[in-house]
């Protein structure tokens, strides 16, 4: 009985240093400024969300991993000219210490329903602690319903939440010739409405790409810039994005839930 | 002379055509595909056939016959004629693409493809895809045959001295890459091939043991009743699970989890099973649908007999057919003309290949 009691104590002994070295090291690691996103990709008016998972996976092993899947690997990762991909030598640089491994899947032309069923492979084979998800163009282009790819898309975010892996969305591209085009519009709100009502992150590349296309049409005092000009200068931005992203989520609260606004709008 | 219609010829045919279908993703039709009851898909089918036919050359044919030398000189020679038209289609999409993304004013159709890397960084990404170690989407297929066929001296000498070994050895290799997951790498961007060549390499070896009317071969065509009873419930159990989305978990399997999982780029066990019943049971309908339904069989068995034109065209119809749908909104009417059209135009390019070697004997 009284050994039982010693052990007691001594497991609440160690339980409370535990927490009070945990603590020290979040505290530590709170310090890590997020990376900053060059001038001219602008703001990306991300909201911050949090990424609790990775957050655990990085007090308890220093490092994280991330599965990259969907249409363009390149565009979202950043294409490493020294081998690893822009993103991963971001954020090592960022966050001291941080070992990043990126499983890259990347599978062009895969459609929201396609991805969703090889999410769930690789998750069990490499069990990330977060997914990148590039999803929207093809289905878009591809001129799935809304309705489908929306299913698509909660099914799979859901099914990641209930195996405790955090998401991020990548949204769709950016071309002005786009703007008017109603289906990929709707493809566009669609993966919005998602992403708020499911608290996940995305990342408006659209967004993103349209604030560089004004930038880079200023700075070049060019009203109309092409937006051919783009695409590098844009894989670069969303690399910047990402990694920023990840950092602030990785160690930011959780925020209160955001009520998903009405479809359409 | 073409030969006359058959059962190889026509289910490759019936493979390239879903195939073509199957490659333009939201096509309506492509819900009319055997993929949608079948863990397997229309690449195993292409795949056993490709191995099938190389039996059908080494021991059925006088083609075949003759040393080692002769017969790596002449399989090297079909793995280069399959190279030169992978980079030659490859060098096409990638035309395609720039063009279409021009000429509409839509610069994400250069990220279609995995061709982003292409258009950003061309020097590493060209040599990629002469390396095959870049590989654009929905063009992945032909890099595995280009390999298998690079290998498959090694299979027939190993069958001719040693027709026990190469089955086991192969299924040891399947195995080996399945548990301790190996494949090929991508290069310049980080990743794998879709096709693993470490695993997909048993269908291969399969389809050429199981043509040969020794061995294995010998003992199944023996044994076909008693196959298909026994496959037939597979296929309807897996046409179950997939059409109710029943197929368990993955995170559930215990490890190796590869051996459980159902996975295409490994041709994981569920599949590559499924798929050999699948083959057990339809091998059985082709004399009936050769006898009620011969306006189907002729042009099948020709798209078959010349698989390898068939498949480049199909390969750049597909792409067609996406920007078409891009550009024209999808719909019933749309796809129905992709579909229809598509199909037509792969029959002109077997009929003109066929029509070609006329000439050439002819002449």
């Amino acid at each position: 009985m009284a050994n039982r009691k010693h052990r007691s104590r001594l497991s609440a002994a160690l339980l409370a240093t535990g927490l009070i070295l945990a603590s020290v090291g979040v505290a530590a690691q709170a310090e890590v400024a997020p990376p900053v996103v060059s001038k001219e990709c602008g703001e990306p008016g991300i909201a911050d969300r949090p990424l609790p998972n990775s957050a655990t996976a990085l007090q308890q092993r220093k490092r994280i991993k991330i599965l990259a899947i969907g249409a363009s690997s390149t565009a979202v990762l950043g294409m490493g000219r020294n081998g690893s991909p822009l993103l991963e030598r971001i954020l090592e640089r960022t966050v001291k210490g941080l070992d990043v491994e990126i499983i890259n899947r990347g599978f062009s032309g895969e459609l929201a329903d396609a991805a969703g069923e090889r999410i769930r492979i690789e998750v069990a084979l490499n069990q990330p602690d977060i997914v990148l998800w590039q999803v929207g163009t093809n289905d878009a282009f591809a001129q799935v319903s809304v309705a489908d790819f929306e299913a698509s898309v909660v099914n799979t975010v859901r099914w990641l939440k209930e195996h405790n892996v955090d998401v991020i969305l990548v949204g769709l591209q950016y071309a002005k010739s786009l703007a008017k085009d109603a289906h990929y519009q709707a493809i566009r709100m669609s993966l919005r409405r998602v992403a708020l009502a499911e608290n996940v992150l995305r990342i408006g590349r659209y967004e993103s790409m349209e604030v560089l296309a004004r930038t880079m049409a200023s700075d070049s005092g060019r009203p109309e810039l092409e937006d051919f000009g783009l695409t590098e200068a844009g894989f670069n931005c969303m690399a910047q994005y990402i990694a920023r992203t990840i950092t602030v989520g990785i160690f930011a609260k959780p925020p209160k839930h955001t009520p998903a606004p009405e479809p359409g709008k | 002379m073409p030969r006359d219609a058959n059962a190889v010829d026509f289910w490759r045919g019936f493979a390239l055509v879903s195939i073509f279908i199957n490659h333009v993703p939201g096509i309506y039709y492509e819900r009319f595909t055997h993929r949608n009851l079948s863990f397997s898909d229309s690449a195993e089918l292409f795949v056993f056939l490709a191995g099938w036919s190389l039996g059908l050359l080494v021991y059925g044919s006088s083609k075949g016959k003759g040393g080692a030398a002769a017969l790596t000189f002449r399989l090297g020679g079909r793995s280069l004629q399959i190279y030169t038209a992978h980079i030659f289609i490859s060098g096409l999409a990638l035309a395609m693409l720039a063009g279409a993304a021009y000429l509409t004013d839509t610069p994400p159709i250069l990220e279609w493809h995995n061709a982003a890397a292409y258009f950003q960084d061309p020097a590493r990404t060209q040599l990629g895809i002469v390396l095959l170690t870049h590989q654009l989407g929905y063009f992945d297929i032909l890099p595995l045959y280009v390999v298998l066929m690079l290998i498959a001296p090694a299979f027939v000498i190993m069958d001719r001295f040693a027709p026990g070994l190469l089955l086991p050895l192969s299924l040891g290799l399947y195995f080996t890459a399945l548990i301790v997951k190996f494949t090929a790498p991508t290069w310049p961007v980080e990743g794998e091939w879709f096709f693993n060549p470490f695993t997909w390499q048993a269908i291969f070896v399969l389809g050429f043991v199981l043509s040969r009317d020794q061995g294995l071969g010998h003992l199944v065509r023996s044994n076909i009743t008693r196959i298909r009873q026994v496959a037939l419930p597979i296929v309807i159990l897996a046409a179950i699970v997939v059409w109710f989305e029943l197929y368990p978990d993955p995170t559930r399997f215990p490890e190796p989890k590869m051996l459980f999982l159902h996975g295409k780029s490994f041709l994981t066990p569920v599949r590559l099973l499924q798929f050999l019943a699948l083959a057990a049971v339809f091998s059985a309908v082709y004399a009936t649908i050769a006898r009620w339904l011969p306006w189907l069989t002729e042009p099948l068995s020709m798209l078959g007999r010349n698989s390898l034109y068939v498949f480049c065209v199909a390969s750049l119809l597909s792409l067609s057919g996406q920007i078409i749908r891009f550009l024209y909104s999808g719909s019933m009417a749309v796809d129905t003309i992709v579909v229809v059209v598509g199909i037509g135009l792969l029959c002109l390019t077997a009929w003109l290949a066929e029509w070609r070697q006329r000439l050439g004997s002819h002449g």
